[in-house]
Formats: structure tokens, sequence, C-alpha cells
């Protein structure tokens, strides 16, 4: 088996606002090619301080990161950019165009793409995310969850092979959620080597990625599949976060003497058992 | 807040709409230009400015823009009409030709007093009418895109033409965000028990504090993130960039403009020519 290719790779990372006191303390990752993320932690965890980190927005006080290989530092920051897409979490905040294909069109402008395609693409990742109907339409006149599927096709538009999700549901409703949630796995279905990252702080979303990195004050708690994390209460309980509601179904149903066979693992096969 | 007719888009697909922003720019300039050139005499001036009235009326009507609007949009202009006419009646011009209004125990008014107020009031509506008509057709970002072609031949001198349209177009697309903002921060600071509404002059104008700072906080914290946002998309003021939006000219675009430039190259050679047309006509009018 051919071994998997590091796109990000972060080493022994610390970064304090204040010299007393590290909001990131030493904390060491790698996300593979095609792999599904998602890093959480609570308030103060110190997720926002690593998504600006990774954005080179901010300088790290130690440690190294690397993307595709490369340092991230000054020389390589605009060629990075250029592989790596980024949601963030306003989607007031993102939308730069005054219509929705303006503004898919702004990081094709950037990019220097000619103006002759540009409309072609605009319509194809319009459609990927199923804004066709609102080319013309005003951010005022879309809802959150739309503003942010627009910033998604702002983001595919500029084919990258990494995108990071920095909280980019944590300000919509339950629906924008879903229809956010919806869009990414169908991204992934389409295109397998796409690698996703995703700081979030939605638990359900944390447990339906292939691997979540925990942090906790700082530092790095855990890392591995979502299962062994929110299973296992000796490490979660400590970082104050809560559970998915398969996990809590699981226990209430342990509680009353009704122990869950190893084959029943997420929402839709528990729903299954029950009703058989 | 949101009652401004004047400089309101109309949206709708009208002929005139569909007019490149660049040739409704100079269009507009040069009608206002027609319309300030001082004509010699007021039936000649009444005439000009009657014609270019009537033009831009029809063209309103085009563009489909509510009669309501219109008037709301000159309503302010109540109050420059008197004030006009008490200052020529008041101060009346050396030479009058129109002949005594009327004359109480040696206080003479001339006609003329009436003709000058009107001559600037007509003038005054029509302006404001032309200008209505460029910014009830065009979108705000389209004014800006034209603005900034016309500033184009400027990057010469080093001038930010892209920089100065992407900031203004920035600007432009915030405006509702903001307000939103506004309204929020209102109703929060109303449920917190400030009062916007009553009160003394001095007592409304600190309740305003409590709704522009906060919503200067939040406009820095938006456009921190829209700068970071902007940056990771890639966006860099000093690179070349392309334009998804361009213009074309079409036939109608060529059409108006040459019939625009026809209307201020007919009013120039009138007042250059000392033409009289009602003279021309045999018709003595003063």
């Amino acid at each position: 088996m051919k071994a998997p290719e590091t796109l990000l790779e972060v080493r022994h990372l610390s970064y304090g606002y204040e010299e007393e006191r590290l909001a990131l303390d030493d904390v060491s990752f790698s996300v593979n090619k095609g792999e599904n993320v998602a890093l959480i932690g609570h308030n103060g965890s110190g997720k926002s301080t690593l998504a600006k980190l990774l954005m080179g927005l901010l300088a790290p006080n130690e440690g190294e990161i690397f993307f595709f290989g490369l340092p991230l530092d000054r020389k390589n920051l605009y060629s990075i950019r250029g592989q790596i897409g980024i949601v963030f979490q306003n989607p007031d905040n993102q939308f730069v165009g005054s219509t929705v294909a303006d503004d898919i069109a702004f990081g094709l402008e950037n990019a220097c793409v000619p103006q002759k395609e540009m409309q072609g693409i605009i319509e194809s990742f319009a459609e990927e995310v199923g804004m066709s109907a609102f080319l013309g339409h005003e951010p005022q006149n879309l809802s959150g969850g739309q503003k942010q599927r627009v910033a998604i096709a702002g983001v595919l538009a500029m084919k990258p092979s990494f995108i990071i999700f920095d909280e980019a549901t944590a300000m919509l409703d339950p629906k924008g959620r879903h229809e956010i949630a919806t869009l990414v796995a169908k991204m992934r279905k389409e295109n397998p080597d796409l690698t996703i990252l995703s700081i979030t702080h939605d638990i359900e979303e944390a447990n339906r990625a292939d691997r979540v990195l925990v942090l906790h004050s700082g530092k790095k708690v855990y890392e591995g599949k979502p299962d062994a994390f929110f299973g296992n209460p000796e490490i979660y309980e400590p970082t104050g976060l809560g559970r998915p509601f398969f996990y809590q179904m699981k226990d209430a149903l342990l509680a009353e003497g009704i122990a869950l066979p190893s084959e029943v693992c997420d929402l839709d096969s528990l729903r299954e058992y029950l009703c058989r | 807040m949101k009652n401004f007719a004047l400089g309101k888009y109309v949206p709708f697909d009208s002929l005139v709409h569909r007019v490149d922003p660049r040739v409704k720019i100079f269009a507009t300039i040069a009608l206002l230009v027609a319309i300030f050139l001082p004509q010699e005499t007021y039936s000649m001036t009444f005439l000009v400015e009657g014609v270019l009235f009537l033009l831009a009326l029809t063209l309103l009507f085009i563009s489909h823009v509510r009669f309501r609007d219109i008037l709301l949009s000159l309503r302010s202009l109540w109050f420059l009409v008197i004030f006009l006419l008490v200052i020529y009646i008041v101060v009346p011009k050396k030479e009058n030709v129109l002949g005594i209004a009327w004359n109480l125990n040696g206080w003479i008014v001339y006609w003329d007093a009436f003709a000058e107020a009107g001559k600037i009031v007509l003038r005054l509506v029509t302006m404001i009418m032309v200008t209505m008509v460029l910014t009830a057709t065009t979108k705000p970002l389209d004014l800006t895109y034209a603005l900034e072609w016309y500033m184009t031949p400027l990057k010469v001198v080093r001038f930010p033409a892209a920089e100065v349209a992407m900031t203004v177009s920035i600007a432009l697309r915030f405006i509702p965000t903001l307000l939103e903002d506004a309204s929020r921060v209102m109703k929060a600071q109303a449920s917190r028990g400030v009062d916007f509404e009553h009160g003394r002059l001095w007592q409304k104008i600190t309740g305003l504090t409590a709704l522009i700072i906060p919503l200067f906080v939040s406009s820095f914290l938006r456009s921190e993130e829209l700068a970071n946002a902007m940056e990771c998309r890639g966006y860099d003021p000093r690179k070349k960039r392309t334009r998804y939006r361009t213009f074309r000219l079409h036939v109608r675009d060529v059409l108006g403009l040459l019939l625009v430039a026809a209307i201020l190259a007919g009013v120039i050679v009138l007042l250059a020519m000392h033409i009289d047309l009602f003279a021309l006509w045999g018709i003595h009018a003063l």
C-alpha cells in the first residue's frame, strides 16, 4: 500500500498572546490527502489561534507549519494560499462581491482567470452548491446558509486541494448547518482527494469526520477516530465538550439495561435497531 | 433612514437601464452643462429649459420611476422657491424688461423677479430629474465601474483607480449590512433602557453615542475579517487582476451618445451664434 500523502504537517507549534500564558502549547499533527479531519475544542482551547496560525495571519513563537511539504513562511505564503481554500465563520464578512456572481468571480479575478472563461466557471460552481438561481442576488437577500454556500463556491472555483472550514457553520441556524453538511458530504463524494480540515465546536460534525483532533487549554489531548474519543469518558470529560446524540442515547439505553451490539455505531443503525 | 427617493435604484429592465453606465455618466454631465448654459433672452431660456425638462421627464417615465418619487425628491425645493422669490422681489435687478407687476405706493415689483426665480427653479428641477435618471437606472456598482473607467487615464500619474473602485464597491456592498447592524444595536440598547426618541436634544445626542460606538466597534471587526478573507482569497492590490464585469458599447449606446451630443451642440450653437428662434419666426419675444 502506498503511504498517504501528507498535505499539512504541524510540528511542535506554540503561540502565546501574553508571555506567561500560551494559547497553544506544543501542538503537533498532520493531515493526509483525502482526509476529513475535525479540530474541536471548547472556547479558549486555542482552536481559533491555531486557525489564524494556519492561515499565516499570526506567526508562531515556536514550531513549524508545512503545507504540501513547504514551510509556511513569508516566501511561500502566497503560493500556499493559492492552493488552499478557507471558509470563515461570519457569512457577511467574507462576501466581497455585490452579487453572488461577483463574489464567486472575486477569487478568479485575483488569479487572473481570463474574463471569457469566468461566466462558465461561475455558473458551474454555483450549480455545484445549488445557487444557480441566485446569481444576480445581493447578499442582504440571502440566508446565512446560502451565503456560506456562495463562499464555498468561491473557494471551489479556485480548485483547491485542501479546504479549511473555520467554524463555517457556527453562525448558522440548524437548517443552514444541515445544508452545509450535505454539501460537504457531496463534495467529498465527488472528489475523494479533497482534503478538509474543519475547525468547529459542532460535536455532530466532528462525529462525522474521519479523525478528530481535540484541543484543551492549548494542548492536544486526543487525535484519532471520533468513536474512541466520545466513547471514552476518561478522555472527553475533562475537555468539557458535549457528546453527540448517539453516545448520549447509548449511555441512556445502557442505564436502562439495554446494551447495544457493536455493529450499531451511528444514528441510522441505532434507529433501525430500535425499530426492530 | 430608508426614505431617500433621490439616488434610489429602481429595479427594472428598461431601455434606459440597459444603456452603458459610462454613456449615462457622460450624458448626465453633458445635459447638466446644457441646462446651466445661460441663454440671452427669457423666451429662449424657457424654451431650452422646457425642452430639457420634457426630455428628463420622458426619460424618467421610460425608466419607470414612480411619479411620487419624483415629487418627493423635488419636495425640498419649495423652500428654495420662496427664498429666491423673496430675494428677487426685495432686491430687484437694475434692468427690467418684463414690466411692472405691481406698484404699491412706490414699492415696485417687476415681472423679472418672478422670471428670474422661475428660471433658476426650472434649472434645478431639471438638474435633479436628470441625475435621478442616472441613479434610478444604474446600479451603484455599475456606476463605480464606470467611474473607474473614467479614472483609468489617471493611472499614468499613479492614481490607484482600481483600489478606489474596490473601496467604493465594498462600501456600497456593506451599507445594508451596517444598516442591519445599526437597527440591531438600537433594539439591543432600547431594551437596556436607552431612549433614542424622547428627551432634549442633548439627551438624544448622548443616546446616539450608545448607537455609534458599538457600530464603530462592529464595523472595525468586520473590516478586519473582510481584509483577512480577501487576503486569503488572493487579493493583492498591487497585482494585476482580470475583470468579471466588462462593458461593450452597443448600437443603443452610440445612438444615446449622439443624441446627447447633438443636444449639447445645439444649445451651444444657439448661444454662440446669438440665435433667437422667436425672432426667426417673426415673433418679438423678450
